[in-house]
């Protein structure tokens, strides 16, 4: 019950948020204009493209950040101890349900827009040639898209909860995320970067069902594992000094512009949910060793 | 004797820097109302919080009713009804929300939960105050919320800090009678540095200093410790009588006189059976001197300057405060006033 209690809580106040209210107003008005603008000219995949650009690239990450901060830093920490950590809570109960609220409310303003807007696209006649996007590539790219969102809240609420000053948190999070394209990029991760899975869009939209249920899966899983395996080795190279050849060459055909082949929406679940799972778990031990 | 609370050699250091609780070996009858003394920065709210588990202590341990406090341990914060100074709420809730919200955090079942929330904000005088958000509230109407909340889950321990801090003396009133109407029940520490509170409602007293108890026991014991046979005569004359008279007074047997600022006799008298005789002969002296006697006080109701003489005693000890002996040796050595 008490954790039901504080989801419930810490919803009902982020609901009742201004911050919430407007990024909620912002995201209708600016996806109804970017739809209007598409709607007779735009095949169904770039147009949902164009409407994930805000999620993707700019500016909602920052809102989603933003949202990830508050919980248990600066003068909210003082009527969290006096009201809620000195119940019989513990604090991994609070701490994970008041994540849990605000993946909730940030999937919640990401799927009220954008799940009707995807149906409209897809099943509307708009006058414009057919595109063949699927019903899993639609499913597989809000999943990812909603999963890059819920990775980006549990970044800001690692950062809140290491470093206790909002302001200080909400900047150090912006100039950390903002050259992650580049980051990414130099450890020869741009599988991984929003960019690349902006741009990723439309082949995933148009990826069948079939083509993930080929006889042939477990050899795909084989190079999935193969190819995290080649990042990391990359990865630690670059760390320590020492160049890496031919990188990039290893990759296929990835990373040629607009082609999309080697995508795998494992390796992207994979890539984006692992560390935000470590981030969770990461913030859950920093707070229990924190004196409130 | 039952122990509501047990600390050992409890300790926290905030940073490696600063001291806040300092070796503290805390003892609370069940039962009791028991003051926790102390200037401002003694470590008082320190200890509360590491009792609450709400900071970890640097070393020593903690119990409360036997079971170890500390972050997680939420069988012991189920037994303690905790009010902070000047308690933070959520702005946003209303009274019965932030209540029901506290209720269910303690695992309370609805149809106990909600008669329970209703009676106690009339019991705190809030019914009028239920369609309000709390961040309207004043500094009193907090308070009475922050006591309503931390009788919510009928805790028998109940750890109020400052708990007429910013109140008006009507709102004092209540809540000093509050607990003297609680207390049968429960065992109540008051943490606080207003010394009146102690006097009305404290049975034991525990005074700290710099993060260290520097006494604890009946609040009786305390003033027979200090105060001893003090008697006060507050006086009004010219200089030279009140000087005649001291000179005068100081040639009594059993006595010991020190004038004090402005016109007060401190009068100790070292043989407790002849307290009236000396004071008679005193009081003979003071007829025949010129001065006029204002009052008589005696130090056996002067927790004020029981308390005052207590930390100018620790102040006085230097460096015989340091207690080398281990923690082992400690446990055989310290005796509780109490025993």
């Amino acid at each position: 019950m008490p954790a039901g209690a504080i989801l419930k809580h810490e919803l009902g106040g982020l609901l009742a948020s201004w911050l919430v209210r407007l990024w909620f107003v912002a995201t209708v008005v600016l996806t109804l204009l970017i739809l209007a603008a598409n709607w007779g000219t735009t095949q169904t995949a770039p147009m949902l493209q164009a409407l994930l650009f805000p999620y993707l690239v700019f500016p909602w990450f920052l809102i989603v950040m933003l949202l990830g901060i508050s919980p248990v830093t600066g003068s909210r920490l003082d009527s969290l101890a006096d009201g809620i950590l000195s119940r019989p809570v513990t604090r991994y109960e609070y701490l994970l349900a008041a994540w849990a609220a605000r993946v909730a409310a940030v999937l919640a303003v990401y799927l009220v827009v954008m799940a009707p807007v995807a149906l409209l696209s897809v099943f509307a006649r708009r006058g414009v040639a057919d595109d063949p996007v699927t019903a899993y590539g639609v499913i597989a790219t809000l999943a990812v898209v909603g999963l890059i969102q819920t990775f980006l809240v549990t970044l800001g609420f690692l950062v809140g909860t290491l470093l206790r000053r909002p302001m200080l948190a909400a900047v150090v999070l912006v100039f950390t995320w903002l050259p992650v394209n580049l980051v990414l990029g130099t450890f020869s991760l741009e599988q991984f970067s929003p960019l690349t899975m902006y741009q990723a869009v439309p082949t995933l939209l148009r990826t069948p069902w079939t083509a993930v249920e080929e006889p042939d899966a477990p050899a795909s899983n084989r190079e999935d594992a193969e190819a995290l395996a080649a990042q990391a080795e990359q990865f630690m190279r670059l760390l320590s000094g020492h160049s890496a050849p031919h990188a990039r060459q290893q990759q296929g055909g990835f990373f040629e512009p607009r082609v999309f082949e080697g995508l795998s929406v494992t390796r992207l679940l994979a890539g984006y949910g692992l560390p935000a799972l470590g981030a969770l778990l990461l913030s859950l031990w920093v707070f229990n060793r924190r004196d409130l | 004797m039952n122990l509501a609370i047990r600390t050992e050699h409890l300790t926290k250091v905030y940073g490696g820097r600063v001291i806040a609780v300092n070796d503290l070996n805390l003892t609370v009858p069940e039962g009791a109302i028991y003051g926790l003394l102390g200037p401002n920065g003694a470590g008082k709210t320190t200890t509360i919080r590491l009792l609450l588990g709400l900071q970890r202590p640097t070393a020593g341990t903690a119990e409360v009713y036997g079971q170890p406090a500390g972050v997680n341990a939420t069988n012991v914060r189920r037994a303690i009804g905790f009010l902070p100074t000047n308690p933070s709420f959520p702005g946003h809730l209303r009274p019965i929300e932030y209540l029901d919200l506290l209720g269910k955090l303690c695992r309370l079942p609805r149809e106990v939960r909600q008669p329970r929330l209703t009676s106690l904000l009339r019991a705190v005088g809030l019914t009028g105050a239920t369609e309000q958000r709390i961040q309207t509230f004043s500094t009193g109407m907090c308070t009475r919320l922050g006591i309503a909340a931390s009788l919510l889950a009928d805790p028998p321990l109940l750890l109020w800090d400052e708990p007429t801090a910013g109140l008006d003396p009507a709102a004092r009133r209540f809540t000093l009678n509050l607990i003297r109407e609680l207390a049968p029940a429960r065992t109540v520490v008051v943490a606080t540095h207003i010394l009146g509170d102690i006097d009305q409602i404290c049975d034991h007293v525990g005074v700290m200093l710099e993060g260290r108890m520097i006494f604890s026991g009946t609040i009786q014991q305390m003033r027979r410790q200090l105060s001893g046979d003090e008697i006060s005569l507050e006086l009004e004359g010219p200089d030279d009588a009140v000087a005649r008279l001291v000179e005068a007074a100081g040639g009594l047997s059993d006595m010991a006189v020190e004038l004090r600022p402005p016109r007060t006799l401190a009068v100790r008298i070292a043989e407790p059976g002849r307290r009236a005789a000396a004071l008679s002969e005193l009081l003979c002296h003071v007829d025949g001197s010129g001065c006029s006697l204002h009052a008589i006080r005696s130090g056996r109701n002067e927790t004020e300057h029981a308390y005052l003489q207590l930390l100018q005693e620790d102040q006085a000890h230097g460096f015989n405060r340091f207690d080398i002996r281990l923690p082992n040796a400690m446990d055989a050595g310290r005796s509780d006033p109490q025993a």
